[in-house]
């Protein structure tokens, strides 16, 4: 297993270098510079900016720079957020999109493999219905419809939550919900395809012929393995939370990292994409390598 | 089965519409709005503003943008400021004196003018803040408002050392500014917050960090307490101030949001006091049901159509360009399509801006028959019909009002003239790159907003050599009248020659004016001491917050205004 993990990290490497030269070419080829804005500048102004981030420099040695930062851990200094490192806006975003998106994916497991379950075993019946009915409200809502509908009715109607910002555990409850939906929709219908399958399985028709109780049967030998496919569907899960959390943290202004992203891209913030981009992929890289080892604790087929 | 399992999806699939809209039973006309002043228990008053996006930087030579200078505005003080209603009004500088020739300034700063650290604001430190504002080392985008002060230019383009500027202390409380030339409007872009000091010894221990909270040393009426990036800034009462025993409110908190439908939830959910602007969509709701938290500021800005004048088929073709102005009925864009109390344009100078009248194109009054009659002749002498139609390409920024005014101003052009428009867009730093290259743009969404309360803020643009320049227009006449506009001092004499430019810009035509701007905010009626001015430009130091309670007892609400107070 440690020899798995050991090649597993090694190979993230030519990964993470391949990620970092592909997105570096790309926020370079894109038109528009960093430094324009509103108003134009003098060219020994510009002269001056260019020179405080070697943009006057060729480009094969601003990657190189780059390249070195970065095996420093130092992401540079923001274009848009003038006089701030990158590292301290991640270090500032990125707390909160993990509590976030940790929270959504939290509730999406334990609303959906409790809901999937109790649709495989009443299948075709009306807990059936209700739970697949949720999951299609859950995946055709997007949460762009769901979140403004959600302020509408908790805060503007309602005194109840707060409509926006970041004050206490409170903010938090819409936009995980609103994030989360989509997400308790998909792993309700993979647990329930799954636990189908696994309950018509040889060994499952053989443990209920031992004898075993039905809770044992259920707890035992159908769970674990009918959890396989969520669990596989975690790596994704977690990427497209983490990252689809832009349009969320937009609708309830939450200081993600989301956001920081976007207009990171909008307004040619060389530095602080390639640095959210290449967290992003460590992140995301680390996390599939998670769900492979959970994989195979779960499955005894499985053998690294 | 089929049937029964579709009619129980059905059923399953209305929940959670059933649960949203439970919450919504009370009856739609409703506009709920909570009124709660965020007061603490010790009595602090504290102000939350929707400030629109998040600053770039809150180092007030560097700073750009709207959503900044509010903030630097209250962080900081320059030697004046501006009133109310426009007008300048001293600040740190109690009185000021200006030479027979009006080139020198001599500025008598308070006794009691102090940093948030106790420290005394010393001319010193002013001369410190100029030099660090025009030094290319700082690249302040705002460094070309102070042209005026000798050497300024000079030093922006890197010839001379900052030190050469013409600012001198002449004593600790004195300050000296020599201007090249008379100049009637230095005093107004001395309002400007790139015009404000800023504290030398934070300055020179932290550098570009001496924004940050823990090292921020500010001299105005508020001080930085936290600045959470896209949540919020907190900004204290600055007990140091000088007129720190008139400020009514204690704390201000500013809201980076963007997003002006979240905004507008936040408002009437009761997390906001005062918007930083309104969604175009909810105007009707708003005027219907809180109308007096309306407030509509015409401010000085313009927003125009810009034309190429330096390739075909605008070069040399001014009864072309003259056509299309003339085809844009801008009443119905205003009144029809914008709806937000915007102003018609017929010249270039906003009417918001004191102390000025513009000269306007005569057919602004004609009626619409008669202008589209003389828009089509004008057309038709310019080489075009309706079997040759002008083809031209109007480009504009993603996002914002220029792909609905592109495709009004498509209709209109294509139903008078026969023109046919190709609406283009371009993200906003990729669309600034071709705005200012001039090589392929033909039609061109423009908008402007003045730094400070003079018609030169607008003039000085279209001045041949100026960068921001877009349309490629070069007139001598303009740039003459524009130039001399900018030495004499105010009085018939330079409204004349201001009359000269504007006039032949007018005739020569290389842009459109469509409408002024006006913004839009929602305050809530516990907050006291909003005068609506051009700038829009608001001291929180001028504010208060009087709870509901107090205000009843002198004021009754009025009886339409019952739904408010929920």
């Amino acid at each position: 297993m440690m020899a798995y993990i050991v090649k597993r990290l090694l190979g993230a490497i030519p990964t993470i270098f391949i990620l970092l030269t592909l997105t570096f070419a790309l926020v370079h080829l894109a038109p528009g510079s960093p430094l324009d804005g509103d108003r134009p500048m003098t060219p020994e102004v510009r002269a001056n900016l260019e020179a405080k981030y070697h943009m006057n420099e060729p480009l094969i040695q601003q990657y190189r720079r780059y390249l070195l930062n970065i095996a420093h851990l130092d992401f540079g200094t923001s274009f848009q957020y003038k006089n701030t490192s990158v590292n301290s806006l991640i270090a500032a975003g990125f707390p909160v999109s993990l509590t976030l998106g940790a929270a959504a994916l939290a509730l999406a497991l334990a609303l959906g493999i409790p809901l999937g379950m109790l649709a495989a075993v009443h299948q075709n019946h009306t807990a059936d219905y209700g739970a697949m009915g949720l999951s299609l409200a859950g995946i055709s809502v997007p949460n762009f419809v769901l979140g403004p509908l959600m302020v509408l009715v908790f805060a503007v109607y309602n005194d109840w939550l707060p409509a926006g910002g970041l004050d206490g555990w409170q903010s938090y409850v819409m936009p995980v919900l609103a994030l989360a939906a989509m997400y308790v929709a998909y792993v309700t219908r993979l647990m329930r395809a799954s636990t189908i399958e696994v309950l018509r399985s040889n060994y499952i028709r053989t443990a209920r012929a031992k004898g075993l109780s039905g809770f044992r049967v259920f707890f035992v030998h159908v769970l674990p393995a009918a959890l396989l496919p969520v669990v596989s569907f975690l790596g994704p899960a977690a990427a497209g939370i983490l990252t689809g959390s832009v349009v969320v943290e937009q609708i309830f202004g939450i200081p993600g990292l989301g956001r920081f992203f976007v207009t990171g891209a909008l307004n040619r913030d060389y530095t602080l994409v390639l640095g959210i981009t290449l967290f992003y992929g460590i992140i995301i890289i680390g996390f599939n390598l998670l769900v492979d080892v959970i994989y195979g604790w779960l499955d005894p087929r499985v053998t690294y | 089965m089929p049937e029964r399992r579709l009619v129980s999806w059905i059923a399953a699939s209305c929940v959670m519409l059933v649960v949203l809209v439970a919450g919504c039973s009370s009856d739609r006309s409703d506009f709920p709005n909570r009124i709660q002043p965020d007061i603490h228990a010790d009595g602090t008053k504290v102000l939350r503003k929707g400030n629109g996006s998040e600053p770039g930087t809150l180092d007030p030579h560097q700073a750009s943008g709207v959503p900044a200078a509010g903030i630097l505005q209250d962080l900081y003080e320059g030697l004046v400021i501006t009133g109310h209603k426009g007008g300048i009004l001293p600040a740190d500088a109690k009185t000021w004196e200006i030479s027979a020739d009006r080139k020198t300034y001599t500025f008598h700063l308070r006794d009691n003018a102090r940093w948030s650290n106790g420290a005394p604001v010393t001319a010193g430190d002013y001369v410190f803040s100029f030099r660090r504002m025009v030094d290319p080392k700082t690249a302040s985008p705002y460094a070309d408002i102070h042209a005026p002060i000798v050497n300024a230019t000079a030093i922006i383009n890197g010839d001379k050392t900052p030190a050469t500027l013409g600012v001198k202390a002449l004593d600790k409380h004195t300050l000296q500014i020599r201007l090249d030339k008379p100049t009637p409007f230095f005093l107004q872009t001395l309002a400007h917050v790139s015009s404000d000091p800023v504290y030398p010894p934070a300055v020179k221990k932290w550098g570009d960090a001496f924004t940050q909270p823990a090292h921020s040393v500010s001299n105005g009426a508020y001080q930085l307490k936290q600045w959470r990036v896209n949540d919020k800034i907190v900004l204290v009462r600055n007990r140091q101030y000088w007129d720190n025993a008139h400020t009514r409110i204690d704390q201000v908190e500013y809201y980076p949001i963007d997003n002006s439908k979240s905004e507008l939830s936040r408002y009437q959910a009761g997390g906001l006091d005062w918007t930083y602007s309104v969604p175009a969509a909810d105007l009707d709701a708003i005027k219907a049901n809180i109308p007096k938290q309306l407030h509509t500021v015409p401010t000085l800005g313009i927003a125009y159509f810009g034309m190429n004048v330096t390739r075909a088929p605008f070069k040399d073709n001014r009864k072309l360009r003259l056509a299309l102005s003339m085809a844009l009925n801008r009443q119905v864009i205003v009144d029809k399509i914008l709806r937000g109390g915007q102003i018609p344009a017929y010249s270039w100078i906003p009417t918001a801006v004191q102390g000025y009248d513009s000269v306007r194109y005569q057919w602004a009054d004609w009626s619409d028959k008669r202008r589209d009659a003389m828009a089509r002749k004008l057309y038709q002498e310019a080489g075009y019909s309706d079997q040759h139609p002008l083809k031209a390409e109007f480009l504009y920024p993603t996002g914002g009002i220029g792909k609905t005014l592109s495709l009004v101003a498509a209709a209109m052009w294509r139903k008078v003239l026969g023109v046919e428009i190709t609406p283009r867009n371009e993200e906003w730093k990729v669309f600034l790159q071709t705005t200012r290259n001039q090589f392929d743009t033909q039609i061109f969404w423009g908008g402007w907003i003045g730094d400070y309360e003079d018609p030169n803020t607008f003039f000085s643009i279209l001045n041949s050599h100026a960068a921001l320049n877009y349309t490629g227009y070069h007139s001598a006449v303009y740039d003459k009248a524009q130039a001399a506009s900018e030495h004499v001092p105010n009085g018939p004499q330079r409204t004349a020659l201001m009359h000269t430019a504007e006039a032949a810009l007018l005739h020569d035509a290389p842009l459109m004016p469509i409408f002024f701007w006006t913004n839009h905010h929602l305050i809530k009626p516990y907050v006291k001491g909003f005068v609506p001015n051009p700038l829009d430009n608001y001291y929180s130091k001028d504010l208060d917050i009087v709870p509901a309670g107090t205000a009843s007892q002198t004021s009754p609400p009025p009886a339409n205004d019952k739904q408010e107070n929920h």
